[in-house]
């Protein structure tokens, strides 16, 4: 009996979970290269948009995700701009970029308000699917969800098992290592940058192409600071990013059934949920990390490279 | 990059940094109007319509004032926030818990005349904001907590807290389903000049500018807080009261956001609801950053946005565009002028080949 | 000018080498040769050009005119990347290491390779070059757990492993013991009799004589002199060609009467701090020396109440530690000139009075407003009586020379008629003449206060001490007088840890 109510629950936490964890491991993925990106949120309903106005016209979804990888990166190609080239305040710029993103996606998606686009559907995995309770709640899931199973792996592999990876952490550790071994850090921040805003992208897609099939204004609600925070929560590594991404998809989805099932709970407590989550999550972080989780952090995180004469 | 290097000034630019804003707001404009066209809507002509809607009339002129009310108590709060690097973007949900504060306060107490029901008010607005503004102070310093999450956080759940008191308890029986409060009584209403619009908010702001210019400039504490936000090494060597600082600054930012709630529940709208959440606080953003500390810049900064938003709902009405429309202007102000700044402390040369 | 003869040509040319920054000419017109398996020293002041020059060696920017050539050729170096390329490799004073990752992963970050690394392997191949060089390090700790002597032999690998032709040393014994300096010279050794070529920037006099082939003297941004060893006479002889006046290697103290103390620590333990007993005197300086990092920082921060004292006391002007910082007073108390001058001791965006009000503000603000008028009138006041050189009190900080600062911040400093002055490292980085009128200052504050001297400069400790105290991981090796020969001789052994 308990199980029959778990499940579903837990299926809708996976659903649920799945653009955040995109989204966490886009913002990860820049900070570790030393860049601050607050735009997440911007860039998110941005790749939201461009992913369903994509689908739309063409018929292909994956056309869409792409899309969505590449519009959140260009948005994020203007942080890049400001900060990187312009030396620019990051924590300003990533502001800047947020109220932009969002204006932007919400005036040109109006006229799309309620429209239908094709996306991705649920399908069962062979013979994954059909294990016992780990099948029907991780292997009954679309294609993007599967994709997201595959990031944190892909992730923790790049950047501790490849040149780049080092490369990109020297970046984000301490720049002077990196360019006295004949690296150029600026560059390597705008791989992070634009690495990881594709990433972020995709996670927008997944709200427009996979949560649901629609557009509606302002989509994300939040998500993309969820992320933010989520990144601090997760200490900067993909694993605990999971666990996060997951928590707060549980959250929502159990959010969203407590309101359907006509509780007495006023809906505006259930939707504080997540944002009170949020601040919980990083209470806990402090808690736990003594000594602030900043210990963590890339230590030249935020802090623009200075030009040599 | 792009063959350019980049080389440090040895003194600041003789033209100056007059220039950024308006080079960044030809720009904002410029690409706005592509924007415009691509909808397929008139871009010079949209142009008009947003000047029009702010400064073509005499109560376009009244609804720009109005709005600057709110944008610039909000950003004075921001500004010194900045100032001290403590980034609170929580002005949006400070702005509501003030407009929740003030209501408290007529809706408790109808009965008591003016001049007892005003202060009241301002007090409440000024405890609830300061209080929500103080939270992520206070955990921004005991556990190192970044507070750009937190504020933010609480913008979400303040803006909810609204709603619930407008939709639940505090909502008007006689409202026929639209979410809002009873109206408040006469002698909440803060009143206006004679047969204007224009309310006694305005020598509000003004009373407030010139008190935190007295503040910043020439008291002990406001010479702390300049230097504390300069370096936080030397703040902690001169031994300056980093802790009692930060709270004091939230609590400044929160309370001033509160009364800016207060103004626009009491004398624009004269009721609470959730309606009264438009994004002054981010706006307030775009201006701390523009103006920096000059309570004269933040006046100059707080009119043009809200001529912005006058001019944007203007051209809601006229060609149908969305008001979301704004935050792209006020998105790429803000960018350009980041950009700009450059230009204060560098220049660009030509790489060496 | 070119070095006396040698037979074989030079691997690295710099012909007419010049750059300015907006007024500043910091090199001008320099031409050097560098041989392999030779060592040149590169002497100069702090401020004389010599980062200007390497940088532009190590392609860090490029010069305004004059060339560089290597093996004949000329090169124009874009970036860091061209002058590693073409075997040119630096080990700065400040290392360039990331210190989260491992000893390994330094070495290779930004080397030729697979994109896919395997750390098992990289850790192999960098171990193996490292006991081939005689450089004993564990491939696979992290940097952040190494010594100062320690990480720069990753720094030296790191160059080994890209086959640098040409090792650059900018300060390398800055940050080492005796004991580490002579292990570095004997690796110098090694290495050149490989056929490398070795650049060694110092101002030591001492080292520059023990350990180099050549000696060219950088001055004022150029080049005034350029020196087989075999051909100088003395360190005085050098140090006259460097800054070229007869240089006051003994400085006059005059006795001052010692009277009560003004600091005293008991048994102090705690905090990386281990049993420290001492007492100072109003009248005496007492020079902390010994290499950075042996608790030398902490010792600071108790005492200017930046930490509160583990165990044991610590007694201020009489009151205890407790007491005396509960509400601490801006004037007759303590001073601290800290290492750090632009950042620290002052705000680099703020002008001069703001930065005079960083420390004696309460003493202009009696209640709630700040007198500014008076503040800028004792600015310039201070301005005037320590030769503060800077284009008036509304200059920013950041636009003063170093030694200029640091005159800057000891009027505020003094302002306040310190009883106790805590001064650290107070002549680093500044020229012969600021380290002297600095010197003077401080000698002349004995009248009023007792000083506590953290200095790394054993120099500037012989010169200006009363008595000595030798630290090591956070205790007093010993504390003795400035004037017992026998214990001076040992001090590079007190700084290793080896007792007398």
């Amino acid at each position: 009996m308990m199980t029959e109510m778990l499940i579903p629950l837990l299926t809708a936490a996976v659903q649920s979970g799945t653009p955040i964890l995109f989204a966490t491991l886009g913002e990860m993925f820049t900070e570790r290269a030393g860049v601050l990106n607050l735009g997440v949120e911007g860039m998110m309903i941005v790749g939201a948009l461009a992913a369903f106005l994509v689908s739309l016209a063409t018929g292909n979804p994956w056309l869409g995700v792409l899309a969505a990888g590449c519009a959140a990166a260009a948005l994020g190609a203007l942080h890049g701009l400001v900060c990187l080239s312009f030396l620019g305040n990051q924590v300003v710029s990533g502001l800047a970029l947020t109220i932009l993103g969002v204006g932007l996606a919400n005036y040109l998606g109006t006229p799309y308000i309620g429209k239908q686009a094709p996306g991705f559907y649920a399908f069962d995995l062979p013979f994954l699917s059909t294990l016992p309770f780990v099948g029907k709640i991780f292997f009954k899931h679309d294609a993007l969800v599967y994709l997201s199973y595959v990031m944190p792996l892909a992730f923790w592999f790049f950047w501790h098992r490849t040149r780049t990876g080092l490369a990109l952490t020297a970046a984000g550790e301490y720049p002077p290592a990196a360019s006295a071994a004949g690296l150029n850090p600026v560059r390597l921040r705008w791989l992070g940058i634009l690495g990881g805003g594709f990433l972020v992208g995709i996670g927008g897609a997944y709200l427009s192409l996979a949560y649901t099939h629609l557009w509606t204004n302002g989509m994300t609600a939040g998500r993309g600071w969820i992320a933010v925070a989520l990144v601090i929560f997760a200490f900067w590594r993909p694993g605990r990013a999971v666990f996060g991404a997951y928590l707060f998809g549980g959250v929502m989805a159990f959010q969203l059934r407590l309101q359907a099932s006509g509780t007495q709970v006023p809906s505006s407590f259930l939707l504080m949920l997540p944002y009170g989550l949020t601040i919980a999550a990083l209470l806990f972080s402090a808690l736990r990390g003594r000594g602030g989780s900043s210990s963590s952090a890339p230590a030249a995180l935020g802090v623009n490279i200075e030009p040599e004469q | 990059m792009f063959g350019l290097t980049v080389i440090t000034r040895q003194e600041p630019p003789k033209w100056g940094s007059c220039l950024i804003f308006p080079a960044a707001l030809a720009l904002s404009l410029g690409v706005s109007c592509l924007l415009l066209a691509a909808q397929g809507k008139p871009a010079l002509g949209g142009l008009i319509i947003l000047f029009q809607g702010a400064f073509g009339a005499s109560y376009a002129v009244v609804d720009t004032l109005l709005k600057t009310v709110p944008i610039f108590l909000c950003s004075l709060g921001v500004a010194v926030a900045f100032r001290m690097q403590v980034w609170n973007i929580g002005a949006e949900g400070q702005f509501a818990l003030g407009a929740v504060g003030s209501t408290w306060a007529a809706l408790t107490f109808p009965g008591l005349p003016a001049w007892l029901l005003l202060p009241l008010m301002f007090t409440s607005s000024a405890v609830l904001g300061g209080l929500w503004a103080m939270i992520p102070a206070w955990l921004k310093l005991k556990l190192s907590i970044n507070e750009i999450v937190t504020t933010l956080m609480l913008n979400y759940i303040g803006i909810l807290i609204l709603d619930y008191l407008v939709y639940g308890p505090w909502k008007d029986p006689s409202s026929y389903g639209f979410p809002m409060t009873k109206e408040f009584p006469a002698a909440a209403i803060i009143p206006t000049f004679a047969d204007s619009r224009l309310h006694w908010g305005m020598v509000l702001c003004v009373v407030c500018a010139l008190l935190l210019w007295v503040f910043l400039t020439r008291t002990r504490l406001g010479y702390e807080l300049k230097a504390s936000g300069e370096s936080l090494r030397a703040a902690r060597y001169a031994r300056m009261p980093h802790g009692f600082l930060v709270l004091l600054v939230m609590g400044l930012c929160g309370a001033l956001a509160g009364w800016a709630g207060l103004m626009e529940a009491s004398a624009v709208v004269g009721r609470l609801q959730p309606s009264l959440i438009v994004g002054y606080g981010y706006t307030a953003i775009v201006v701390a950053w523009l103006a920096q500390l000059n309570p004269g810049k933040i006046a100059l900064a707080s009119f043009f946005l809200a001529a912005l938003r006058v001019g944007v709902e203007n051209l809601q009405l006229e060609l149908g565009v969305p008001a979301a429309f704004g935050g792209i202007i006020e998105g790429l102000i803000l960018l350009s002028v980041l950009a700009g700044q450059f230009f204060n402390h560098y220049r660009f040369k030509r790489s060496a080949s | 000018m070119t070095t006396a003869s040698t037979a074989t040509p030079p691997v690295v040319q710099l012909e007419a080498i010049s750059k300015s920054f907006g007024p500043i000419k910091a090199n001008q017109d320099i031409s050097l040769d560098i041989h392999a398996g030779k060592v040149l020293a590169l002497l100069g002041e702090n401020g004389a050009g010599k980062s200007t020059l390497m940088n532009m060696l190590s392609g860090v920017y490029p010069p305004d005119s004059g060339r560089i050539l290597i093996d004949g050729a000329e090169v124009h170096f874009v970036s860091p990347r061209d002058a590693i390329d073409a075997g040119i490799g630096m080990v700065y004073q400040h290392f360039k290491l990331v210190n989260s990752m491992t000893v390994a992963q330094n070495v290779l970050l930004g080397q030729e390779g697979s994109f896919i690394i395997r750390p098992r392997e990289m850790e192999a191949r960098v171990g193996e070059l490292a006991k081939r060089y005689g450089l004993g390090i564990d491939p696979a700790t992290r940097v952040s757990t190494l010594s100062m002597g320690e990480r720069q032999r990753v720094e030296i690998l790191k160059l080994l492993y890209r086959d640098s032709r040409v090792l650059i040393f900018d300060e390398p014994t800055a940050v080492l013991t005796p004991g580490e300096t002579e292990h570095l010279f004997l690796a110098l050794k090694q290495m050149t009799s490989l056929g490398k070529a070795i650049v060694f920037i110092s101002h030591k006099l001492k080292e520059v004589l023990q350990v180099s082939d050549s000696v060219a003297i950088l001055r004022r941004g150029e080049i005034v002199g350029n020196t087989p060893r075999n051909q100088i006479t003395s360190s005085a002889d050098l140090a006259k060609r460097m800054v070229g006046r007869e240089v006051l290697q003994e400085i006059e103290r005059g006795e001052v009467i010692k009277k009560e103390p003004v600091l005293q620590l008991q048994n102090l333990c705690g905090n990386g701090l281990d049993n420290l007993n001492i007492s100072l005197r109003k009248g005496e300086i007492i020079a902390v020396v010994g290499v950075g990092g042996n608790g030398q920082q902490e010792l600071v921060n108790v005492v200017t109440g930046a930490m509160a004292p583990g165990e044991g006391s610590v007694q201020l002007l009489g009151r205890d530690w407790k007491q005396f910082y509960k509400r601490p007073s801006w004037r007759d108390t303590i001073a601290h000139i800290p290492e750090d001058r632009l950042g620290m001791a002052t705000c680099p965006e703020l002008d001069l009075t703001d930065n005079v009000l960083l420390t004696t503000r309460q003493g202009f603000a009696p209640k709630l407003f700040l007198n500014r008028t008076l503040a800028l009138d004792v600015t310039k006041t201070i301005i005037r009586r320590f030769h503060v050189a800077c284009p008036g009190p509304q200059a920013h900080a950041r636009q003063l020379s170093g030694g200029n600062l640091q005159k800057l911040v000891l009027g505020r400093e003094f302002f306040r008629r310190p009883q106790i002055i805590v001064a650290e490292q107070p002549s680093q980085g500044l020229d012969i003449s600021a380290t002297e009128e600095v010197w003077h200052r401080l000698l002349n504050a004995r009248t009023t206060a007792g000083v506590l001297l953290i200095t790394g400069d054993l120099n500037e400790a012989l010169q200006l001490a009363d008595r000595i105290a030798v630290m090591y991981k956070g205790r007093f090796m010993d504390v003795f007088d400035a004037s017992d020969e026998k214990k001076i001789a040992s001090i590079g052994l007190m700084m290793a840890g080896v007792s007398p």
